[in-house]
């Protein structure tokens, strides 16, 4: 039998794979080796005993507590936005569409320094709520401000373009069968943007989990109350503690991952309900 | 089903959703322009021609610059071989691909660290060949390309996806090379995703921080770019000059907004 | 043979697309694949074009092995189910498009292709992308672009599948004609049977990876081989049983009958009946009017037949109770069809 190796018609497979596999390699396996031999050389015992301390469990605690609020405060923002962009006119929609995206475009240290400017008790928000008591920067709730503005593109750009494909006769279906507004939003339209929703959710988490530039100016940085984990891993790199550094960050890529993944899993779910199919 | 009761909320969300664009989004860039001109046009203008913050600038655009170009190398490989053929592995490969986004900045930093830096097993190589990366312009480098990786072949990818492998079979079945279906059959379908991949990318590895600041040396006027040369200035109390800097990057980065939205109305009409 | 297949083997992971495959092919006729989706015939023509590679078994063009020579070098026009018209080029560029990458001069390019957008009927329509063309339009530029560089093969993958039933009509005989005068050998795939016979000057019969049959149309309808052509045009019956009807001779190991409607003749019972004597009796549980002739459903036992009736006809009711006579049926014997005669018509002839 002659060599069964499939010709591509199209040309350009090797050249292209070629290329591909080998800035991939340089900029993503070669440094992720390296990490996981580095891993490997350390001591399980030493890893635990790392991640244990208190003042990083705090870390970890403060990190997840105001990253999660923050992207559960976006996912119904985010759902507001996106509804108000897809289905209403008003004037100044697309200088509103165009900001949404602001956070991406804009440097996060940027984005820091300006939101602590703003929020501390002399700043323009900050003096108001400081008078009712309310302290937003340096606390956990300025963390969480600095987190909502990097989160909120990730559910508004999940759930608009859902939006934009949901056809209006569904509603209009429901509507001549009786059904009322509420009920509608309910049963038609909240299960059609939902999974998307949550995909929108879950990218805010993973980003907001690891945000670094925009909270380290906000929080204050008090070891057990606003200190971020990201924060903990620089200053252990500053002391030139890679080993530290390392275990901590790798609780934090277990996380991410964790994430990714059932971000993933709950998109190919929502693929298989509205394309059918096992596809 | 016009009615009163929606009106009402129709104009309670869209009131609610521009508070909150006003307050999240408008409101911080205001701040950075007030900020910035708080002690006059005089003070500003000093410390935006500082000689470090020019230095800032050019590395700035330097890693900009290198980090938008691999990247497009990549992307467009990537996407052709992605879309066009069916392999083994294809998969492990986009999400391999996928990777840098997932990870903090400040991870991205540490394996960078880790694989250049005083303990790698190859540093000693790169001391011998005067190789200097980590805490240097080419670790900046680096770290900017790889938290900007997918940002190219992300936006190409779903485009080619969909357009199906036909066109191209047809063309090579009469027998055009690589290069002219690439130029001629493909390239037209995602000019505009191409486009618009370059502007996010380019915006992201601007503003890049914490990476950057894990492999940075935070040399000022060697290995500062501008988000780091903003914090250095916010952490001395210098706000003034602080925001004068990031006025820069605030208007970057409106630009690059704007270019986004055209690019974004032109590709929906170009379909 | 212009072009022939050798026992050519194809598979995708588990599924069998081609499990050797061999027919030749003569050069200047048009030929059609027929088979059911999933029969592996565009997986044929995919192999002869080189966009897809055999496992096993050779391809012959004019004499010449082409399993290695890559597509782009075999000469061959290809017309695509969705025709893959290079959305982003205008009626003229896609024609030129093949010329073009052969580095062929300007004039003589732009005289192939206005010869050719003449021949498909095109002009006027050269600067229009083909977002602003109709479908029957769209098959015209594709056939067009195949046939540009003057090829010695034409491939055409379901050709008439994207096009609506009313332009399909037109279009099958204008691509007939169109075939014939260019006198370029082609082979088209379809699931139509309508449209093969029609169209196809040889047909190929496909199932499940294999060839069932060649011939000419008539030849198939005729004289099916296997079981699967048999029951595969008009509205066949299946029959368990057939002895159940009189006056056929038995063969041994049948394992099922195959009737089309046009083999049997319903009458009412009042009706002048030549061969009434090797009729059985069946109820008619449903009647049809279909244009042309009323097609009823007639019970008998636990077999349902379908048969026709023209207009001019006594009309028959549901529920009546009729005599069915069967002419002639296909008797299969493992996957084998053999057609076998009523007696009666024998013994009739022998008494006339």
């Amino acid at each position: 039998m002659k060599k069964a190796k499939s010709k591509r018609v199209i040309p350009g497979f090797g050249l292209s794979l070629g290329v591909t596999l080998s800035i991939l390699s340089i900029v993503v396996l070669i440094p992720l080796v390296s990490l996981v031999i580095y891993t490997a050389q350390m001591d399980l015992g030493d890893i635990i005993e790392t991640i244990t301390r208190p003042r990083v469990l705090a870390s970890f605690k403060v990190s997840f507590l105001t990253a999660l609020t923050a992207s559960l405060i976006n996912a119904v923002m985010g759902v507001i936005l996106a509804w108000v962009l897809v289905r209403y006119q008003f004037p100044g929609k697309r200088i509103l569409d165009g900001m949404i995206e602001l956070p991406f475009a804009l440097p996060t240290a940027v984005a820091g320094i300006s939101l602590t400017a703003l929020t501390t008790d002399t700043g323009l928000i900050g003096s108001v709520f400081d008078k009712i008591g309310i302290k937003i920067a340096y606390t956990k709730i300025g963390i969480t401000v600095a987190l909502i503005f990097i989160g909120i593109p990730f559910v508004v750009r999940a759930v608009q373009p859902i939006l934009e494909k949901l056809d209006s006769s569904y509603e209009e279906a429901a509507g001549m069968l009786g059904a009322n507004r509420k009920k509608i939003f309910r049963k038609i339209i909240l299960p059609e943007i939902f999974p998307a929703a949550l995909t929108g959710f879950g990218l805010a988490l993973g980003r907001c989990i690891g945000e670094y530039g925009s909270v380290v100016f906000i929080a204050g940085n008090m070891p057990y109350e606003t200190e971020i984990t990201p924060l903990i891993i620089m200053s252990e790199l500053q002391e030139y503690d890679y080993a530290s550094a390392t275990a901590i960050a790798l609780v934090m890529l277990i996380f991410s991952f964790a994430i990714l993944f059932a971000v993933n899993l709950a998109q190919a779910r929502n693929s298989r309900i509205i394309n059918g199919g096992s596809k | 089903m016009k009615n009163e009761g929606s009106k009402i909320v129709k104009w309670l969300l869209i009131g609610i959703s521009l508070l909150f664009a006003f307050l999240f989004l408008l409101l911080p860039l205001f701040t950075v322009i007030s900020e910035a001109l708080r002690n006059g046009w005089a003070a500003y203008k000093e410390a935006v021609t500082d000689e470090y913050t020019i230095s800032a600038i050019w590395l700035t655009v330097e890693a900009t610059v290198i980090a938008v170009l691999i990247n497009t190398i990549f992307g467009l490989f990537a996407a052709w071989s992605v879309t066009k053929f069916y392999f083994r592995g294809k998969k492990l490969m986009t999400t391999m691909i996928d990777i840098p986004v997932t990870v903090s900045p400040i991870i991205a930093g540490l394996i960078f660290l880790l694989t250049f830096g005083r303990q790698s097993p190859i540093y000693p190589y790169l001391q011998a060949a005067n190789i200097q990366i980590v805490f240097a312009v080419p670790g900046i480098v680096l770290a900017t390309v790889f938290v900007t990786f997918p940002f190219i072949s992300r936006e190409l990818i779903p485009v080619l996806e969909s357009q199906g492998t036909d066109e191209e079979e047809a063309a090579a079945l009469m027998g055009a090379s690589g290069l002219t279906i690439f130029r001629r059959v493909t390239f037209p379908h995602i000019k505009w995703a191409f486009l618009y991949g370059i502007v996010l990318c380019a915006a992201r590895a601007m503003g890049e921080f914490g990476a950057v600041s894990v492999l940075s040396g935070h040399l000022r006027g060697k290995t500062n770019t501008l988000p780091l040369h903003v914090e250095i200035l916010f952490n001395e109390f210098r706000y003034v000059p602080a925001f004068a800097v990031s006025s820069i990057l605030v208007m970057m980065a409106v630009v690059i907004l704007i270019i986004r939205s055209v690019v974004e109305y032109r590709g929906k009409g170009a379909e | 043979m212009y072009v022939e297949l050798k026992n050519i083997n194809k598979s995708f992971g588990d599924f069998k697309a081609s499990d050797n495959i061999s027919f030749g092919i003569e050069k200047g006729k048009l030929i059609g694949l027929l088979g059911p989706s999933g029969s592996g015939k565009t997986t044929i023509l995919r192999m002869i074009a080189g966009l897809e590679t055999p496992d096993s078994g050779e391809i012959i063009i004019d004499g010449k092995v082409i399993n290695n020579i890559p597509a782009s070098k075999r000469e061959i026009g290809f017309v695509f189910q969705n025709y893959a018209l290079f959305r982003y080029m205008t009626v003229y560029e896609n024609i030129a498009f093949g010329l073009r990458v052969r580095k062929n001069d300007k004039k003589s390019i732009d005289k192939r292709v206005k010869e050719l957008i003449n021949l498909v009927g095109l002009e006027g329509m050269e600067k229009r992308y083909p977002s602003q063309l109709s479908g029957g339009q769209k098959q015209r530029v594709a056939f067009a672009r195949a046939l540009a560089p003057n090829p010695q093969l034409l491939l055409l993958d379901e050709p008439f599948a994207a096009i609506d039933a009313k332009v399909r009509q037109e279009l099958r005989s204008w691509l007939k004609e169109m075939i014939l005068k260019l006198g370029v050998t082609s082979i088209f795939v379809t699931h139509d049977q309508d449209e093969a016979i029609e169209v196809a000057d040889e047909l190929i019969i496909t199932n499940n990876g294999k060839i069932e049959q060649t011939g000419t149309p008539l030849e198939i309808y005729q004289n099916p081989e296997t079981a699967f052509t048999a029951s595969f045009f008009g509205q066949t019956s299946i029959i368990g049983d057939y002895t159940r009807f009189k006056t056929f001779s038995k063969v041994e190991n049948a394992s099922s009958a195959i009737v089309r409607p046009e083999f049997i003749k319903i009458t009412k019972k009042g009706e002048v009946q030549k061969f009434r004597s090797s009729a059985v009796s069946g109820i008619v549980e449903r009647t049809l009017f279909r244009g042309s002739n009323i097609e009823l459903t007639v019970r008998v036992g636990d077999v349902l037949l379908t048969a026709r009736r023209a207009l001019d006809e006594p009309i028959i009711s549901v529920g009546e109770t009729v005599d069915v006579f069967i002419y002639r049926l296909f008797v299969t014997v493992g996957n084998k069809a053999r057609i076998i005669e009523n007696e009666s018509l024998r013994e009739n002839s022998i008494v006339i």
